[in-house]
């Protein structure tokens, strides 16, 4: 399937693009061509030059540095909304295609419940309750995301719950875990992995919606979105400073959409679980049918 | 779906901030006529909508300058902040100095006809003293009873001598609300005000607008020489040039940051020295802000200069102190008690038994001052004080929890420079952390309260108690800011007031 995915051409430009980011992400700013955090405030607020690719900030610290040091608060935070979102969704979801019709109907109302709040608000409001951490705004947001993963790998196992094979599998004895993990798994795993990039998408947008709003910021550590709010607040003398960290966002994210896209295409099954996340509401209806 | 079109989508919301930015730098200004003042003419004017039109439950300070269209009060401000004449004529004490008799202009009515008397006045601080909500009842408690003499004199009692009370009367505790619609419904005047002020009320949207015009009864009246003022809520900072260029906006308070784009779109910018001054707020009760000598180290270490030019653009001025220069309370001997000298700072640390350094953790309300505090980081580094910045959890005040023992914090002043005292430093004060306050401060309080304004002597015992507190209590003093009006050249004569706005002379073309 991932191969099949890869022989789009858009699908080899994300990866090759989400690559650069993890790398920047694992090396942090070692790739920095100076410290981003050092001030040179004799040279602030500075366009492009020689020394500097994408000018100086409002303290006189190197934008590319720390743009490339932003990348890995930026996207470490959007992976923890995402994983605990897996966590706490992908499990429950496949256990829910085989559960009793009380369970069906309480987890699903639950789910509905938490699919109503808005993950930025919500991220604020636990922020506002438990500090102004990244962290903790982004565990909100993962549990705000995981109600999404489990209507998608619910409605991705509900379709194979009833094949015969699974039924014979039952009838032999099978533990409902080897069910699980032999049966179900491989085939809701390609729902799995577009979910996952769409929400890695989301997760980042999130992080960077934050972080613009100040929420969960560590100066003088640089963020994506912290560098888009601060070089707003400058445009007259640097006009185009929010191009730069408006670029990378809009980049890794298009980057993670594109990629989605690809395996979707690549793979039936998944792409109707695509669909859903677009609209959770659509594939209960269908459910319901 | 299609996957080829997302990435185009995306690109719109850049696109269009790439235009923006290009719009907002462009050049324009208002277009100049013939300079002749227009009776009829409304100021549109970009400043905060207050918390409530209620004087007296009103819980923001910058409300004051809202407030002050529609109210006037007993006594009004000078531009440099001393007492001068309001809703009453003239004022005296007795012998003791602990009563004071204000006498009020006669034939002055308030917009719904009813008199500005002796009544009126003992009602307004009645009720600011027992209602519910009143957020100057501390204010006035001071004042133990209030006596009618006459028709236009009425006398308070005062719990001790104290010659600050003209002063006091000059912000939003002196300001007079009508007592019959108080009376008739005190919930309705947070957004209708009933005053005697300069303007009244034509219309009220709640966050979006207020629209006055001029009251033809207000005892000043002739020299109003606006027809109204339209307040609106002020404009973002990055938008706020083309707001005014634009005409959304006659006149705006803008940040340093805007002050060339404004220049550039041929406005003009007004720097107008006001009591705002940047401070650190510090708890002397938790390690290790128990030690002056940590304190004086820190503000050894901190190049006050560097702050004002980088993250002010150069609008400031260094200050040690609550008050800037010029001001009758300022005190000229605390001019650079504190001058940059990171090897003294280190010294300090040494002395306070932080030979290799010591870490501090600095609190900022929001990422607004972002850029302040990054730069105070790193110019105490030099000195070995390694500061962690850490935002504030959102809707947390600090006055209140006092969960922040360093924050960086900005003091907007008092009408009265001992009020002011006593915010910054008394026992009770929300900017005194540490709710402590030493003896002998307490006693110079008390000494410049009991000299009367006009006496040669007061202007050095109110000095002294300055010097007393700010060479005995922790808060530290950055720099005093200016307040930035930006507007086009169809505004006329803007006034500069030290503390609230103020109307009178004021014209538009």
């Amino acid at each position: 399937m991932i191969r099949r995915a890869l022989r789009a051409r858009t699908a080899q430009v994300a990866v090759a693009f989400l690559g650069l980011v993890l790398l920047l992400v694992i090396t942090g700013d070692l790739f920095a061509p100076q410290d981003p955090l050092a001030q040179d405030t004799g040279a602030v607020l500075q366009g492009s030059s020689a020394a500097h690719w994408l000018g100086t900030d409002y303290l006189g610290r190197d934008v590319l540095s720390r743009l490339i040091a932003g990348t890995r608060v930026s996207v470490f935070a959007a992976l923890t909304a995402v994983v605990i979102g897996a966590v706490l969704g992908i499990v429950p979801g496949m256990l829910s295609a085989f559960s009793g019709k009380v369970a069906t109907w309480t987890s699903l109302r639950v789910a509905d419940a938490f699919l109503a709040l808005p993950f930025i608000i919500f991220a604020i409001a636990v922020a506002g309750l438990f500090g102004n951490g990244l962290f903790q705004a982004m565990v909100a947001v993962g549990i705000l995301i995981a109600p999404v993963y489990f209507r998608i790998i619910r409605a991705a196992a509900l379709s194979h719950a009833g094949a015969q094979y699974v039924e014979a599998a039952t009838l032999l004895g099978a533990p409902w875990w080897h069910v699980l993990a032999v049966h179900i798994w491989p085939k809701v795993l390609p729902a799995v992995v577009v979910t996952t990039a769409n929400l890695a998408a989301g997760g980042l947008l999130v992080v960077s919606s934050l972080t613009f709003l100040g929420i969960g910021i560590q100066p003088p550590e640089p963020t994506w979105g912290g560098m888009l709010a601060s070089d707003l607040g400058y445009l007259t003398q640097r006009p185009f400073g929010p191009v730069a960290p408006a670029l990378a966002i809009m980049g890794t994210v298009a980057a993670l959409n594109l990629l989605a896209d690809a395996i979707r295409d690549a793979s039936g099954d998944a792409g109707r679980a695509a669909e859903a996340l677009r609209n959770p509401l659509k594939r209960e209806v269908a459910d319901v049918r | 779906m299609t996957s080829r079109r997302r990435p185009v989508r995306a690109l719109i919301p850049l696109l269009l901030l790439a235009l923006l930015a290009a719009c907002s730098g462009g050049a324009g200004g208002n277009s100049s006529s013939d300079g002749t003042p227009d009776p009829d003419g409304t100021l549109i004017w970009g400043w905060h909508l207050p918390t409530s039109w209620d004087p007296v439950a009103s819980t923001a300070g910058q409300d004051v300058h809202a407030l002050a269209l529609a109210y006037d009060a007993l006594v009004q401000q000078e531009d440099d902040g001393d007492a001068r004449p309001g809703l009453a004529e003239s004022w005296s004490y007795n012998e003791a100095g602990d009563q004071i008799t204000f006498t009020l202009r006669p034939d002055l009515t308030f917009s719904d006809g009813t008199p500005v008397d002796a009544e009126a006045v003992r009602a307004n601080i009645e009720r600011g003293q027992t209602q519910s909500n009143s957020t100057i009842a501390a204010q006035l408690a001071v004042i133990t009873g209030v006596t009618v003499v006459d028709e236009l004199n009425v006398t308070f009692q005062l719990d001790q001598p104290d010659y600050q009370i003209p002063l006091l009367m000059s912000g939003k505790t002196g300001m007079l609300v009508s007592p019959t619609a108080a009376a008739a419904d005190v919930d309705a005047l947070a957004i209708a005000p009933v005053g005697s002020g300069p303007f009244v009320l034509t219309e009220y949207v709640p966050d979006s607008r207020a629209v006055f015009e001029r009251n033809a009864d207000y005892w000043n009246a002739e020299n109003i020489l606006l027809g109204g003022v339209e307040l609106k809520p002020p404009p973002d900072p990055t938008v706020a040039v083309a707001g005014l260029t634009s005409g959304q906006f006659d006149i705006a308070v803008v940040p340093p940051a805007q002050v060339a784009a404004a220049e550039a779109a041929q406005l003009t910018v007004e720097e107008q020295r006001v009591f705002t001054v940047r401070t650190l707020d510090v708890n002397n009760t938790v390690a290790p802000y128990d030690n002056p000598l940590v304190l004086q180290a820190l503000s050894h270490a901190i190049d006050r200069q560097a702050l004002v030019d980088v993250a002010y653009f150069g609008h400031g001025e260094p200050n040690w102190q609550p008050f800037p220069e010029g001001y009758l309370a300022y005190d000229e001997s605390l001019d650079d008690l504190y001058a940059y000298d990171p090897d003294t700072a280190a010294d300090l640390l040494t002395e306070a038994g932080h030979p290799d350094g010591i870490d501090l953790t600095l609190t900022i309300g929001s990422a607004a001052d972002q850029a302040l505090a990054e730069q105070i980081q790193a110019q105490v580094a030099e000195a070995g004080i390694t500061i962690t910045i850490e935002v504030a959890t959102p809707g947390v005040s600090n006055y209140i929890s006092r969960q922040y023992p360093l924050y960086l914090d900005s003091f907007s002043g008092r009408e009265s420079p001992l009020q002011a005292l006593e915010v910054l430093f008394g026992p009770e004060g929300l900017m005194n952390l540490g709710r402590n306050s030493p003896p002998e401060l307490d006693a110079a309080i008390d000494a410049a309260r009991q000299v009367p304004l006009d006496d040669p002597a007061y202007a050095e015992t109110l000095q002294t108690a300055v010097h007393t507190a700010v060479t005995t209590m922790p808060n530290t003093f950055l720099f005093t800011w200016p307040r930035l009006y930006v507007h086009g050249d169809n505004v006329h004569d803007w006034q500069h007031q030290i503390g609230t706005v103020r109307f009178e002379g004021v014209w538009v073309e």
